[in-house]
């Protein structure tokens, strides 16, 4: 009980901490621009944060943070608008809105729609929050107990997992991408013996990648090119019906809403598996568990409810593992974890020891962003449709230039830039020939931790990977990442299936 | 797809080798009495040989498939050049690679920044057939969002966060 008064207190001494003009101002602008952000087709919430990341350098780091949040929560509610009345997500976690937004649309209940979006978003923020402000502080604590040995089947069990999710259909090329960006990781200084590894006499190389360009570049230029390749998307019609939630919509699918933030909160905690995958998860659960199912496709609320819920209780879940682990449960929580350090925090194990008042200021951060995709939602539809009708000609060169300046600005340097140019042709190449992007990110991250907790585990034990195999934790980590594996083999996952149908007939029998 | 995943498998497996050889070659570290799974070259070669059975799984699968029989032909180069997507992403690689590989660094922040936005802006909506009234119209504009946003930029790094243009 002492426990939960002390962590309210310190969530009421946060939230008074950002009531100033210059919290407040920030938080305005930067949950406006997040949600233009989202809405543009082409600029997606870890090009938004990664983009602004450059902006914020010389403001303080709960500043900072604040704006970075606030834009990756405004970003993933703003793509709605685009699923809804173009048929385009403004962003891959709106990708499952489609389904439902747009049938909606085209019966002419547009304004319904946003405001069934804004409702879910505003909802699952809030679920994703109560987590954060719960869990955080427990797995703090838990991570505390972690040696060598749980790291590193940590690294590679985001990877694993984070691979396969973001590419169900052929789960190797996420493996893959994973896997790349651990070997990227491995270029510069490594952190036991101060050795230059695949640096080749390059000073610039000795620091490795910067996360940042590389970021910039994977997400920015790649998406640059993408969008100029593909047609261009035709204009958005304003809504003619009342944008405003409406209660009774949240009663009716009360359940619905708690099912699919519960879901978005423990996808957001998975290394590396984003607000994507987070909406198609609590979408397919929503139908398979609602009485209406036949809507679904056609312009159900309670689908399109589950998918808005779902990707935005994904964010608050991603920023859990930030803190505590300092591993992003998504691509633009990756942002978020670079910007940290740019910044001077440290989030990891110790956070909760160190600096428990961040995490909270974090949860009050969420608020603050949640608080203001409810106004704009309300208030502000139609002008903000009025972005839509920008063409991609004027923009892309604009986006562009921010792509070079942020990489640049970091450290000035132009040898960054290269890095941008060189991550953003990489990207692409690879985003075409469908690798994950999130996956590589998350291995570029990972990458330091695999290096040397396996290695220290190793020297530990003096070669006996007996502990990386019996520690409880360990057990879980593996089973899961093992697992993961084998259900991508054909064969495995038929006699698995069989295995569990012998195990529940009764259960089979009834499901029809 | 196929020959693709042929294609990136024969590289996964080239990068590989290259690494599990390079980190063959890294210091043992003995003269520092360094513990021999410590060393900097274990961890690189161990995803090298991930890397590697990816590689060759990619490989085998593309292989069953007949991917490594799917020859380019000139057709097909020929077709793929000509279709409008692939023309305007070859286009938007060489302006933002001019800009940023050559210009940035060589020329006046200033000036390789509003030559890039006008010219990116003038060259994708210039259209065969345009009046000279509509052919103005577009310089006219990207003129404006050139000047008015290589200022903004420049103003806001060089003076409010204090960064030396490249």
């Amino acid at each position: 009980m002492d426990i939960l008064i002390d962590n309210l207190r310190l969530f009421l001494q946060a939230i008074s901490g950002f009531i100033t003009f210059w919290a407040l101002f920030h938080m305005a602008w930067s949950t406006l621009l997040g949600i233009v952000i989202g809405a543009l087709p082409g600029l997606t919430a870890t090009m938004g944060v990664a983009l602004i990341t450059t902006l914020t350098y010389k403001l303080q780091p709960d500043l900072a943070i604040l704006v970075l949040i606030c834009v990756y929560v405004g970003a993933i509610y703003g793509g709605s608008r685009t699923a809804i009345l173009i048929n385009i997500p403004g962003t891959p976690a709106n990708a499952a809105t489609t389904l439902d937004g747009f049938p909606l649309a085209k019966q002419g209940l547009a304004g319904r729609a946003m405001g069934v979006a804004t409702s879910g978003s505003v909802l699952g923020s809030i679920i994703g929050m109560f987590f954060l402000a719960t869990l955080a502080p427990l797995l703090g604590n838990y991570a505390l107990k972690f040696q060598s040995y749980e790291f590193f089947w940590l690294a590679i069990f985001g990877i694993v997992i984070s691979g396969h999710l973001t590419s169900l259909e052929d789960p190797i090329k996420g493996w893959i991408a994973g896997f790349l960006g651990l070997l990227t990781a491995m270029v510069g200084q490594e952190g036991i013996h101060a050795y230059d590894r695949f640096t080749y006499g390059t000073t610039e190389l000795m620091g490795g990648f910067a996360l940042i360009p590389a970021m910039v570049g994977a997400f920015g230029l790649a998406e640059v090119l993408s969008v100029m390749r593909n047609p261009p998307i035709e204009m958005a019609k304003n809504p003619q019906d009342s944008v405003i939630p409406k209660f009774e919509d949240i009663m009716k699918y009360r359940r619905t809403i708690v099912r699919s933030g519960l879901i978005g909160t423990v996808i957001g905690i998975i290394p590396g598996v984003g607000e994507d995958i987070g909406a198609w998860v609590s979408y397919a659960a929503a139908r398979r568990k609602s009485k209406e199912r036949e809507k679904f496709g056609k312009g159900s609320v309670e689908g399109l409810m589950a998918a808005e819920t779902g990707n935005n209780s994904v964010v608050p879940g991603a920023i859990i593992p930030v803190l505590t682990l300092a591993i992003p449960g998504s691509a633009p929580a990756a942002v978020l974890l670079a910007a940290m350090f740019i910044h001077g925090i440290r989030p990891g194990p110790m956070i909760m020891v160190e600096s428990p008042l961040f995490v909270y200021q974090v949860v009050a951060m969420v608020f603050f962003a949640t608080l203001a995709i409810l106004i704009y939602g309300i208030a502000l539809t139609k002008p903000l449709l009025k972005v839509l009708t920008i063409p991609r000609t004027r923009l892309m060169p604009v986006v562009f230039v921010l792509c070079v300046i942020g990489s640049y600005a970091i450290t000035s340097r132009i040898f960054d830039i290269w890095v941008m140019l060189g991550f953003g042709i990489v990207g692409y190449i690879l985003r075409e020939m469908k690798y994950p992007m999130a996956p590589l990110v998350l291995g570029i991250i990972l990458g330091d931790l695999l290096d040397k907790n396996m290695r220290r585990g190793l020297v530990l034990t003096d070669g006996d990977i007996t502990p990386f195999f019996t520690r409880p934790i360990c057990i879980v980590l593996w089973g899961i990442t093992l697992l993961s594996i084998l259900m991508t083999i054909e064969p495995v996952r038929h006699g698995l299936q069989r295995l569990i149908q012998k195990v529940r007939p009764g259960k089979r029998q009834g499901a029809g | 797809m196929k020959k693709a995943d042929y294609l990136t498998g024969l590289a996964l497996i080239l990068l590989s080798i290259y690494v599990l050889a390079e980190s063959w070659r890294m210091p043992r570290l003995e003269h520092l009495q360094a513990h021999p799974l410590s060393v900097p070259g274990i961890v690189p070669a161990f995803l090298a040989a991930i890397l590697l059975i990816f590689g060759l799984i990619l490989v085998g699968r593309s292989v069953k498939d007949g991917g490594h029989r799917l020859a380019l032909s000139r057709e097909g180069i020929r077709r793929s050049l000509a279709d409008p997507g692939n023309q305007r992403l070859l286009l938007t690689a060489v302006l933002t690679f001019v800009y940023a590989g050559v210009l940035v660094g060589r020329v006046s922040y200033g000036l390789a920044t509003g030559l890039f936005i006008f010219l990116f802006v003038a060259v994708f909506e210039w259209r065969r057939g345009m009046s000279p009234r509509e052919m103005g119209r577009v310089g006219l504009a990207a003129a404006i969002l050139a000047i008015v946003f290589t200022a903004a930029v420049s103003y806001t790094f060089e003076r409010l966060f204090l960064v030396t243009l490249p």
